[in-house]
């Protein structure tokens, strides 16, 4: 495992607890006939409210967003008041959110912040999005410009090395969909049996329509202090922790989310996930069994399968017995998904991560109501997608 | 006559979909592979003519032709319309699309051209260039397809 010790910046030094979350706020996540920046906006406001501080106490902010225009970070948070901090838009794909706010948290961790503002925000265009937003036009042409193909073809071979079923794929689907009923953040509050989510049409084999999450609107924002801050704010006590966030792009041939037109039958590197979740275990000093919940990216129900073997539930290949066994359920031993996922949720692109936090920051204050996972201490997020991008952020109570 | 025979019969600029993927002269399909850059340094082998090695890095790219026949890695159907500019079959067909994996050792995306049914991890395929008819010209694009089609033996 020397290839992330290697590699990390951060192993030597134990300061990463230095930023602390001290407030949330929320859009909810759906379809809506209003302005992007109106939903971001609403976040924004929320979390500082939360975090009992103003607009003009931040000393920068981020905005994750992929499909919005450019300088949508100010078009939003000039809405409370003018400033002159630093503030910049981010886009990593789904892991835009783990990218700002790496951002965020290394803004307080150098000092040069002792508030910041981590804002996702998107307004997703109505059915297909443009696909040259992430393809080249000779593989639009082809017809291999169409994301649930790639996941298809990965859930294929899996099923194929490690005999994982159509059942136990779709039995995420099932789990998730169960979830989200009592979140009401989510877009989706409905339960569907194993039977609508087997007979739903398939998109791409093994792929089917109720497998796969929707492409939405919301926003989800969080106030960073450093400890010292939320200390003097009297807060300090109530305030989650970050324990790690890490970001990565997949190495050669490692990323085969989207959009790829060969890879390597030679060469086994390690993939996103597992690069960028063995980074944030080094740094939060942690391991997979202490982990109290996750929310991991569900884009499709086999990408959470693939999941549980990147972030290390259980060995390669034991996937779809993890979800037989029931482990992944909300009273299972490893909840997943706890909000519904993204399959329930939607995936607003920028403010996917950030909703997963604001699901973590709610179990670990135990406040998610019907959702709770009891004595929830550590939780962790995953995002995943295109470019080979990932972002694992562990939190601690 | 037709408007697709007077297409192909007329003698039409012909250009391929994407610069640097194949080798072979593409005035005669039935020489022409899939181009690819062996890596002197790190050993891989990837699709296309490059400048750099996309796993190390280097220069030191070797060009050379592709074998033209595969083995079907993994697969899936597409079974709606792609988005966008898609130029396939109109009204829409669904399709296979896999990752053939070649002697070279790197495994292409591609349309697998078969019946659906046909689609299986293991199934022997062969490299199969062809010609799309544009308006104002022909482009040379691919697909693989079972070996033993076209009353070939494989």
């Amino acid at each position: 495992m020397s290839w992330f010790l290697r590699s990390s910046p951060w192993a030597s030094e134990a300061k990463l607890d230095d930023a602390v979350i001290i407030g949330t706020g929320a859009h909810p996540f759906g379809r809506f006939d209003k302005g992007y920046e109106e939903m971001g906006v609403a976040a924004a406001a929320a979390a500082l409210r939360e975090a009992g501080v103003q607009w003009r106490e931040i000393g920068a902010a981020f905005l994750a967003r992929m499909y919005l225009p450019a300088t949508s970070g100010v078009r939003i948070l000039s809405r409370l008041g003018s400033t002159d901090i630093p503030i910049a838009d981010i886009e990593a794909a789904c892991a835009s959110g783990g990218a700002a706010l790496r951002q965020a948290v290394l803004a307080i961790r150098s000092g040069e912040a002792d508030l910041a503002l981590v804002l996702g925000c998107e307004k997703m265009p109505r059915g297909f999005m443009d696909p040259r937003m992430l393809y080249s036009d000779w593989q639009i042409e082809l017809g291999m410009s169409v994301n649930p193909a790639y996941w298809g073809i990965r859930a294929r071979r899996h099923m194929h090395e490690y005999g994982t079923t159509e059942e136990q794929i779709a039995k995420v689907a099932v789990k998730n969909h169960r979830n989200s009923v009592h979140n009401p953040l989510a877009m989706y509050r409905k339960e569907f049996s194993l039977e609508q989510v087997l007979n739903s049409p398939l998109v791409c084999d093994p792929i089917r329509l109720f497998e796969i999450c929707a492409a939405n609107d919301g926003a989800a924002a969080i106030v960073l202090a450093s400890g010292k801050r939320a200390r003097e704010l009297g807060v300090e006590k109530d305030s989650i922790k970050v324990a790690a966030i890490a970001h990565t792009v997949a190495r050669y041939s490692a990323n085969f989310r989207t959009p790829a037109d060969s890879m390597s039958a030679t060469l086994v590197n390690p993939g996103p996930s597992e690069i960028t979740a063995a980074r944030a275990y080094e740094r939060a000093g942690v391991g997979p069994g202490d982990i109290d919940c996750f929310e991991v990216q569900d884009t499709d129900a086999f990408c959470e399968i693939e999941a549980y073997e990147d972030l290390g539930l259980c060995a390669r290949g034991e996937g779809g017995r993890l979800v037989d066994d029931g482990v992944t359920e909300l009273h299972g031993r490893m909840p997943v998904n706890m909000s519904g996922g993204l399959i329930s949720k939607g995936e607003p692109v920028g403010a996917s991560h950030l909703g997963q936090i604001l699901e973590i920051v709610s179990q670990l204050r135990e406040t998610a109501g019907q959702r709770q996972v009891p004595g929830a201490k550590i939780g962790m997020a995953h995002v995943l997608g295109a470019g080979g991008h990932c972002a694992v952020t562990i939190l601690k109570r | 006559m037709s408007d697709d025979r007077l297409r192909a019969s007329a003698n039409r600029p012909r250009k391929v979909v994407r610069a640097g993927l194949f080798m072979g002269p593409i005035g005669d399909l039935a020489a022409v592979r899939l181009g690819g850059s062996q890596c002197t340094s790190c050993g891989e082998t990837s699709l296309g003519v490059r400048e750099l090695c996309p796993n190390c890095g280097r220069d030191t790219l070797a060009p050379g032709p592709l074998g033209d026949r595969g083995v079907l890695w993994s697969f899936t159907v597409v079974r709606h319309r792609p988005p966008g500019d898609y130029r396939g079959p109109d009204p829409f067909v669904p399709f296979g699309v896999g990752l053939v994996e070649l002697p070279e050792g790197l495994r292409v995306l591609s349309v697998i051209d078969c019946r659906l049914e046909e689609l299986r991890i293991g199934m022997a395929l062969r490299f199969k260039p062809y010609l799309r008819h544009d308006d104002a010209e022909d482009v040379v694009v691919f697909a693989f397809e079972p070996v033993g089609v076209g009353g070939e033996v494989g």
